[in-house]
């Protein structure tokens, strides 16, 4: 089991998460006209990859924040985790 | 009766303590602290069951863990349990066991033909063959190899045991109670750590227990049980014996079986059965010690054929001698530790040793006592079929290729040590790549990846002192890190005996003229001849081997096989052993009791039961319940001899007659807070939110990005910056996330709170042209008229001094409304309901009646809103906004979905006006045409219209607006059903919405 | 090539199985093949045979990091089966169930199919009514279904619960009597076998690092074992799909997630057929061997690990013991995890891509193991001809542009909701 730190609870194990998939799409701006391509890279298309992975989690049955979680998928370890309006570095 | 095999007074076991029990329906005695692999053997008997494939006789092979084959069906309290190894079942007064795999004895088994003809049954031989008739396969053949496989016998009966979990946090785990266990765990205690010691069997002091050496000046054993006592006083030290860590999982979560009842006949009452431990560690320090290896020879899985180290333990531990004329089969030191014991405890061995001129410390006591030892000699095979009965032996050239004259020498056991295997499967499955040791011919640990650290034999360190020195050392330095203590304990000096370099071999070559069968794996009967075919075939890949034979692939899971099994390979394809294969190890360490697995959430509580706070007042007025995800909804209420299609019938006529309640506490409730609450409305919703005045409901769908329909609902303006939203039962949750998601990370400029009200608001849904007298009565000050509290209305009352919201909503069609209190008044609130409803002769009603009501007026709910739907296919364009964006617009471009024949609901009803038409029927145009019959959409939801007296279904068709008039059929292949059908629009009942404006 | 029989088993017994021949050779890479396809998995080997078997195709190479089978044809839970509500689905699955039917005789290797049906169990009224419309398009695809109620269910599987003190009885069930399992590996050896003796080459521990494309056309491979020519390449590589798809600098509608699965210790037959959960995701069959082999949930974030943790087992083996008690007193052997590619709506792709000469055959989500020798035949089709098949014409890469979307469970893009 994961053991995750929230940075707004603290270290806390994975059963209190939801999984929210990767932090690294980003939603098209509101009345934006875009192509169905950049669309279709939102909604569909995903990296996915072998490695660092930035992804959401929600703190669900704690504070219920969204937040971003850098974890390796292939070893599982997690290098850093950011509250969601935290800048990524 | 007398045990033959016991011996006076040596050994652990409570002599003052007898026990009784039964094996194959015949009775023994043992003692407390025995194990039923330990009085069986006191008792003389050896053969405990048979092979999986051939079906050989099979004995004990180990002492614990690692045993492959002495595999009992165990009888307990009534219950049964398969394939329990008899080297790890404590005895207890009463126990009952038998032979697995065999019929109808274990003594005289039919399936022992097997053995006969194995020259037909290499590994694989069954990709080659039963391969026709083609039916054969399944009809003949299988059901004879399934029924000839298996081992024991599940019962289907339901567990009666209670299992537990625990969850933990602490300073240092250590797995191991053997000298380096101990050693880094008083180290650790020392220093304040929070130190749980895990050890699998009853008894602490692993090795120690059995090795003739000396700490501190005294026995290894009794310095052991000093510092166990020690520990065991400490406040900050959990000692667990009975408790195997079974898995490292990420971020040093480990997960620990403790068995807290096997041992006794019966399972005490509030005890579990077995006790799951989900411990978090800081540190683990892996102390589990090494598992001697086999020398591969003929027939050496007759029965008498053991470990030498399980020999020592069965005398050291129990007292038990394993054979009174041993023949010792070693490559190593560790085969003269037992024979010395042996001969101490006044039983002649012979030792056979692979070495040509070894010298040792051990090996001089042993002449000194005048042990019988023959050099460079093998075991070339045991001969006997139930029971060791003699030995071929011969000696063996140094090159180990040739074998001189064989020899025939009387013994009724051979004890065999082919050296040691560390157990790193803790260490592998924290992900810790584990390396080859070429002085050890073994995997040890390799660069930790986790927080881990292996100690002792299980590091591959076998000098006692080297490694009570270095646990004592990583206890105390990893403790020192955490607690910052650093309380030096002083090491023990020791003394051991000396032992010389183990020989590299591991597999006795056949005689000329011979084909014995070598075993590898004793419970999958792997053979050497097997390896050697599975790499004839090109199954060349260590997995392809593993696979092709089933090496290493039963319930012991290859402790005892895996390395020789590499090691052959090895040899053959000419490669060194790390080449040829890298040994991962994957929890659990050894099977796993799935109750203690599951826990306490089982039957009933397998899932948590929601229940509004009108349950009980269902419950009394005979409601049917059904299952609304996790929640508990009244169906029906049942009145005499209802069943279900007639009590429905009845709630929903009296709705839309005069007056009905529905329990609608279930819906999602969220709470909306905010100068931009609108907004983000604006924005979820696919329709307009920013003009809703204060007191005014509204209906959204909502969209996921994708453009499919997530949920729909209500939502009111209770005040300029607070909505009070409303969900579907099952998207509640989800809807939550969904809006948190949103505010959070999208477009955290929204100033909007949201929190879910679920389980604040009791509802109750008023419905039926007689609803606005009921509502007057339970306010009878307010102004409920129509133009008062008009549709889509908002306002608060109080029901005789209960603050309420009231919603004139509707989902039945007709004039209806809802009303919330908070939870605690729930109850009060429907009694009130119903008191104040009864001369208006209101009636409850369940969902059963709610589908009806709101199947024939053409609302959708979640048999539409599948999760494959839009909103045009649900006939809500009217709802999707072309002014503003929202959550999902950008998809409803995609040209299928706005493709002119999309799907789309209607209404339908059968031409006969009688035959109900079965939901998920599906509608086709020649219900004749040859299959595939193109299908041109489905029945959604059906019900009975209770206002016009006929049958009606909603379906999602294809090209569904112009299709309404043309006849179709409704397909039910599964209930066999053709109805011919009418397509009509879906708004079956007052279609211009009259009634709820009423 | 030697054929197995009883015959041969009995022959080759007298001279001590010393003269067996190779199931498949391990040739070095040639210079150039006419196809190359990158994985050895079940699918990849299955396209390499028919590749051979029906188009005459037989320069033809199969690339595999590892060995052969190592991927999700060798950690299933090795159940077959047709029984989805989508045409798309539901036919090509159902191609598929007849080339099960013979493939131990077309590849003359027993691969053990065992039609032994697969129950999905309901336990609500409503769920009834989704697996009707499932079983109502089953049964309109010419695909076998029956509607059990809670009395047949019963006499199949009694030992599920049917007590009162169950949280969700059983209802009654789906169940498609002609649907089964096979042994997984049987099947990746007997396509092998197969292929290798029809030319194709398998060629193992061989990783692929690069592509060579120009001028949107694909020339080669470039190897861990040097670089090989190809005319055409097509993709058979499962988990490992997104990792090739960022080399050919292409983001596809897939993610990769962690499946679990277990086994018990074996017992003596007590189940029949395969079982699935309905208040729940749990599915159960009893092996040859006698292991009950169990699977569900996906460990639900995106993963390369082939381990997965202990709470997801805890949650799936809880629906396991909901539905069948009796597993509380047995144990848990061997748990495994698999990679799988998940894509956005739960359905395959095979399909040309926007490089010409490139394949893609990948989505299989947890459903890839039955799908072998469809995905197989479908994918050689679509190479060797270089258009879709009308078996894979719904399991198009665009469709999640137009729409076309084939979404058995309704679920959308959360790959690691299962």
């Amino acid at each position: 089991m994961l053991y995750i730190k929230c940075p707004h609870c603290g270290m806390r194990p994975q059963i209190e998460f939801s999984y929210g998939g990767d932090a690294s799409v980003k939603r098209p701006e509101l009345n934006k006209e875009i192509s169905d391509k950049e669309w279709d890279d939102f909604v569909y298309n995903r990296k996915s990859l072998r490695g660092k992975h930035l992804e959401l989690w929600q703190h669900i049955s704690g504070c219920r924040q969204w937040i971003k979680v850098e974890r390796d998928t292939a070893t599982h370890e997690i290098f850093k985790t950011f509250k969601a309006d935290e800048e990524v570095v | 009766m007398s045990q033959d095999f016991r011996l006076e007074s040596v050994g652990l076991v409570n002599r003052d303590k007898k026990l009784s029990f039964k094996f194959n329906g015949k009775k023994y005695f043992g003692y407390e602290g025995d194990t039923l692999a330990s009085a069986l053997l006191a008792n003389g008997v050896h053969l405990v069951g048979r092979s999986f494939k051939y079906h050989r006789p099979r004995g004990f092979f180990g002492a614990g863990v690692d045993e492959p084959y002495a595999i009992v069906q165990l009888y307990r309290n009534n219950e049964t349990e398969p394939n329990i190894k008899a080297t790890e079942q404590e005895l207890f007064e009463g126990l009952e066991a038998k032979s697995v795999n065999c019929w109808p004895s274990v003594n005289f088994d039919i399936g022992a033909i097997n053995n006969f003809l194995k020259i037909f049954l290499p590994a694989g031989f069954y990709y080659k063959t039963f391969m026709w008739p083609k039916s054969f396969w399944y009809r003949i053949y299988e059901p004879f190899i399934r029924k000839a496989a298996g081992l024991g016998v599940a019962s289907t009966k339901h567990d009666k045991e209670r299992y537990e979990h625990k969850y933990e946090y602490c300073d240092l785990l250590i797995a191991g109670s053997g000298p380096s266990g101990l050693s880094s765990a008083y180290a650790a205690a020392k220093n304040g750590a929070k130190v749980i010691l895990a050890e699998d069997k009853p008894r602490f002091g692993g090795s120690l227990l059995t090795d003739d050496v000396n700490i501190g000046n005294q026995s290894g054993k009794d310095w052991a049980e000093g510092i166990v006592a020690e520990l065991k006083t400490m406040p900050n030290v959990v000692v667990k014996n009975r408790s195997q860590i079974f898995g490292y999982y990420d971020h040093n979560m480990l997960v620990m079986s403790e068995k807290v009842s096997d041992h006794l006949p019966k399972t005490k009452k509030y005890h579990p059965n077995k006790r799951l431990w989900y411990i978090r560690a800081k540190e683990v320090l892996i102390s589990s010690g090494s598992i001697e290896r086999p020398i591969v020879f003929g027939n050496n899985d007759t029965p008498g054929v053991m470990l030498s180290s399980a020999a020592k333990e069965y005398l050291k531990v129990y007292g038990v001698l394993v054979g009174k004329n041993p023949l010792i089969f070693t490559n190593n030191d560790s085969g003269y530790e037992t024979a010395i014991e042996f001969q101490k405890h006044g039983v002649q061995p012979t030792v056979l040793d692979s070495r040509k001129n070894p010298e040792s410390e051990i090996i001089d006591e042993a002449k000194s006592l005048g042990i019988n030892i023959k050099n460079s000699y093998v075991v070339v095979a045991a001969q006997g079929y139930k029971k060791v009965k003699s030995a071929d032996v011969a000696s063996i050239s140094d090159d180990k290729k040739q074998l001189g004259k064989i020899e025939n020498i009387k013994c009724d056991c051979i004890c065999v040590s082919g050296f040691w295997t560390p157990s790193i499967h803790l260490a592998s499955q924290s992900g810790n790549k584990t390396k080859f040791k070429e002085e050890i011919d073994a995997f040890v640990p390799g660069i930790s990846k986790q927080q881990e650290t292996t100690l002792g034999a299980a590091n591959g360190v076998f000098s006692l002192e080297e490694t009570l020195q270095t646990s004592f050392a990583k206890g105390g330095e990893l403790s020192k890190k955490i607690t910052d203590n650093d309380n030096k304990v002083s090491i023990p000096n020791v003394v051991e005996k000396k032992s010389s370099k183990h020989d590299k071999f591991w597999c006795v070559p056949l005689p000329a003229g011979k084909n014995y069968k070598r075993f590898l794996d004793f419970q999958n009967d792997v053979a050497v001849s097997d390896i050697e075919i599975a790499l004839r075939e090109g199954y060349r890949s260590i997995e392809h081997v593993k696979r092709y034979t089933t090496l290493g692939m039963a319930t012991d899971q290859g402790k005892t096989s895996n390395l020789n099994g590499l090691q052959l390979v090895s040899e053959i394809e000419n490669k060194v052993v790390p080449a040829v294969g890298h040994t991962t190890f994957r929890p659990p360490y050894t099977p796993i009791s799935i109750g203690a697995i599951v826990g306490r959430e089982v039957g009933k509580h397998s899932k948590p039961t929601r229940k509004s706070p009108m349950h009980a007042w269902h419950e009394k007025n005979n409601a049917v319940f059904v299952d609304a995800g996790v929640w508990l909804r009244p169906r029906y209420y049942k009145r005499g001899n209802e069943n279900l299609f007639e009590g429905s019938k009845r709630e929903a006529k009296n709705v839309r007659t005069n007056v009905g309640v529905c329990d609608v506490t279930t819906l999602g409730k969220i709470d909306i807070k905010g100068p931009d609450a609108a907004e983000l409305l604006n924005r979820v919703y696919t329709n307009a939110w920013l003009k809703l005045p204060v007191g005014k409901a509204r209906y959204g769908v909502m969209l996921r990005e994708d453009g499919i329909v997530m949920d729909d609902g209500t939502t009111t303006r209770i005040s300029e910056n607070h909505y009070h939203m409303t969900t579907t039962t099952a998207q509640a949750a989800n809807v939550l996330s969904h809006l948190e998601y949103y505010l959070q990370l999208v477009w955290p400029e929204l100033n909007v709170n949201v929190v879910s009200a679920t389980e604040q608001w009791a509802g109750a849904a008023i419905a039926g042209p007689k609803s606005r007298v009921v509502l007057q009565k339970l306010f009878p000050n307010l102004d409920v008229s129509n133009e008062g509290l008009p549709f889509m209305g908002y306002m608060e009352g109080d029901l005789f001094g209960v603050k309420a919201r009231i919603f004139r909503i509707s989902f039945s069609g007709e004039l209806a409304y809802e009303v919330n209190v908070e939870s605690d008044y729930g109850n009060f609130m429907w009694e009130k309901i119903m008191e104040v409803g009864e001369e208006y002769e209101i009636q409850p009603y369940g969902t059963e009646a709610l589908s009806t009501l709101r199947i024939e007026m053409g609302h959708v709910a979640g048999s539409e809103l599948d999760g494959r739907t839009i909103p045009y296919d649900n006939s809500l364009e009217g709802l999707v906004s072309k002014k503003k964006d929202f959550i999902g617009k950008r998809s409803l471009q995609r040209s299928a979905f706005t493709a002119k024949d999309r799907q789309k609901i209607v209404g339908v009803v059968p031409l006969d006006k009688k035959t109900s038409i079965p939901e998920g029927s599906h509608l086709v145009k020649d219900d004749k045409a040859p299959l595939p019959n193109p299908k041109l959409g489905h029945i959604s939801a059906s019900c009975w219209s209770v206002e016009y007296d006929n049958p009606f279904s909603l379906a999602i068709l294809k090209d569904g607006k112009n299709m309404i008039g043309e006849k179709l059929f409704a397909m039910s292949p599964l209930k066999n059903k053709v109805i011919p059908v009418e397509i009509v629009s879906s708004h079956y009942v007052d279609p211009k919405g009259e009634r709820v404006r009423s | 090539m030697q054929k197995y029989s009883i015959f041969n088993l009995v022959k080759n017994a007298f001279s001590n199985h010393q003269n067996w021949d190779l199931a498949w050779k391990d040739p070095e890479p040639k210079e150039e093949y006419d196809v190359v396809i990158i994985g050895g998995g079940g699918h990849g080997l299955a396209t390499a045979y028919y590749l051979a078997k029906e188009h005459n195709i037989t320069k033809v190479a199969i690339i595999e990091k590892g060995w052969i089978g190592g991927g999700n044809v060798g950690r299933n839970t090795t159940i077959i089966r047709s029984n989805y509500m989508h045409d798309e689905n539901g036919l090509f699955s159902e191609f598929g169930m007849d080339l099960w039917r013979k493939m131990s005789q077309d590849l003359n290797y027993n691969v053990m199919f065992s039609p032994r049906g697969i129950i999905n169990l309901a336990h609500s009224d409503a769920q009834m009514n989704v697996y009707a419309r499932r079983g109502n398009s089953m049964r309109l695809n010419g695909i076998d279904a029956v509607l059990l109620n809670r009395e047949q269910v019963k006499e199949i599987i009694p030992m599920a619960d049917f007590s009162e003190n169950v949280r969700f009885p059983i209802f009654g069930g789906l169940m498609q009597p002609s649907a089964g399992t096979a042994r997984h590996d049987a099947v990746a050896w007997g396509y092998a076998r197969q292929a290798d003796d029809m030319g194709v080459d398998i060629i193992q521990n061989c990783e692929v690092i690069g592509f060579d494309v120009s001028a949107g056309k694909i020339n080669g491979i470039r190897t861990s074992r040097g670089n090989i020519k190809a005319k055409k390449v097509g993709l058979c590589v499962a988990g490992s799909t997104n990792i090739l798809a960022e080399k050919l600098n292409m983001t596809l509608p897939i993610e990769t997630h962690l499946l679990q699965a277990c086994v018990s210790e074996p017992v003596k037959p007590v189940l029949d057929s395969v079982v699935t959960f309905g208040a729940g995701h749990f599915y159960i069959s009893q092996s040859d061997k006698g292991e009950m082999v169990m699977g569900g949930d996906l460990d639900g974030y995106n993963s390369y690990a082939q381990r997965g943790n202990l709470p997801t087992l805890q949650h799936v083996l809880t629906e396991g013991i909901a539905m069948m008690p009796f597993l509380s007193k047995l144990k848990m052997l061997r748990t495994w995890g698999g990679i799988m590619d998940m894509s956005m709506d739960g359905s395959p792709i095979i399909d040309k891509t926007h490089i010409d000469g490139l394949y893609l055959n990948c989505g299989w989500c947890y459903g890839g193991f039955k799908a072998t020798p469809a995905s197989g035949w479908t994918f050689a089709h679509t190479i060797a001809q270089d258009r879709v098949h009308e078996l894979n014409a719904g399991y198009s890469l665009n469709r999640f542009n137009t729409g076309h979307l084939i979404d058995e469970k309704g679920l959308g893009t959360k790959t690691w909701i299962s």
